[in-house]
């Protein structure tokens, strides 16, 4: 199997529709062993929400801004486990003033807590696992991301952010590479979940993906993306790292709707 | 039967996310009971493993008042329980 006997760390599960469930979900059917985490008052959905897998997780609190959950989690699975193969990053975060509104009055303030959360929260997460990724050999760290050289409707400064996720995670990759850990972001299409839908205007970006993307797009299917992200844990990419892997019916290839030959 | 499915909302209601009991009604919104976009979500999940019916996001979206929640989840087959 893919994922037969990894270790994964896998954040941002909030509901089925979130991304990191479909990948939760998938490397459990690989193979893979599970720990889950949750944030605030979310953290009881995902510990509802993780009985809802094939074999349902443990569920850890991260709050990817206390330093304190980072140590809590980093000893809790030492003594779990003693080693991680493999982490998901799915966390984003920005408050309504900065998305979808007006990106040149937003406060310094607003765009930070995006900035933290978003950005930021990349290199903490992978710091904190750096030895435990050492411990099994190098591992593997993925991250979600949104296509950021270019700008887009209403994404404003998560657009932002996530153009910083894309530098943050090649610096990540060059400072656990000796280690042989491999750090990797998969761009994906617009899917509808509680984060998209936060976005008032998303939906814009939403309707003319699927007539952009050779492959056609599907906005509620996060299974393609979390396959993407399964294989990227998987030990079939070895050589790849610094990466953004677009899983996203090939749209960033096309410069605009093609029409149907006729 | 209605009020049994109203019953059990309100006990979710009570139980899950601490509403008082005196401020629910069929005609008092999620707004007026404290209840934001996140408490939905986990109002829905609470609902489905209650009740067995399965309410989608974009339904729950679109619920105004807890009649209208407990309309929807007897229109999708939801049964007064046991107890
Ligand atoms: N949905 C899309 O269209 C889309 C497209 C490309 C990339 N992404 C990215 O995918 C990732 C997952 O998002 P999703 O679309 O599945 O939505 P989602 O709402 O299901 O997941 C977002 C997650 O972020 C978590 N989170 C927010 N603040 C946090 C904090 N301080 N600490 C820990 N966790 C926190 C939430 O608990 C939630 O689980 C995000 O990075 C998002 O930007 C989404």
């Amino acid at each position: 199997m893919l994922l037969a006997d990894k270790r994964l760390v896998i954040t941002g599960v909030l509901n089925e529709q979130s991304i990191a469930f479909s990948v939760a979900r998938l490397a459990q059917e690989a193979g893979a062993q599970v720990v889950l985490t949750g944030f605030g008052r979310g953290l009881r959905i995902t510990e509802r929400i993780a009985r809802r897998l094939p074999d349902p997780p443990p569920v850890l609190e991260l709050d990817v801004t206390e330093p304190a959950h980072h140590r809590a989690l980093a000893a809790d699975l030492e003594e779990r486990w003693g080693a991680v193969d493999g982490v998901v990053h799915a966390v984003a975060f920005a408050p309504e003033t900065a998305l979808g509104g007006d990106f040149l009055d937003t406060s310094w303030d607003d765009v930070a807590t995006a900035l933290r959360v978003s950005t930021y929260s990349f290199a903490e997460l992978s710091a904190t696992l750096t030895p435990l990724l050492r411990a099994a050999g190098g591992g593997s760290v993925v991250g979600l991301d949104f296509d950021a050289t270019r700008a887009w409707p209403a994404y404003d400064w998560m657009g932002v952010a996530k153009a910083g996720l894309e530098a943050t995670a090649r610096y990540v990759a060059r400072d656990l590479g000796p280690q042989g850990t491999r750090v990797n972001l998969v761009a994906a299409g617009p899917l509808r979940t509680v984060a998209a839908k936060g976005i008032e205007g998303f939906a814009d970006i939403e309707r003319s993906w699927g007539e952009q993307a050779p492959l056609g797009w599907d906005v509620t299917d996060a299974e393609p993306v979390a396959r993407t992200v399964c294989a990227l844990l998987s030990d079939w990419l070895p050589a790849t790292t610094g990466m953004v892997v677009h899983a996203d019916g090939g749209a960033h290839a096309i410069g605009a709707p093609t029409p149907p030959a006729s | 039967m209605s009020s049994t499915v109203y019953e059990r909302v309100s006990t979710i209601l009570v139980e899950n996310f601490g509403v008082e009991a005196d401020k629910i009604s069929a005609d008092a919104t999620f707004e007026d009971l404290d209840l934001d976009s996140l408490d939905l979500v986990e109002f829905s999940l609470a609902a489905e493993e209650e009740l067995g019916v399965r309410i989608e996001d974009e339904e729950a979206e679109a619920l105004g008042t807890l009649g209208d929640a407990v309309k929807l989840l007897e229109d999708k087959g939801a049964t007064p329980g046991e107890g």
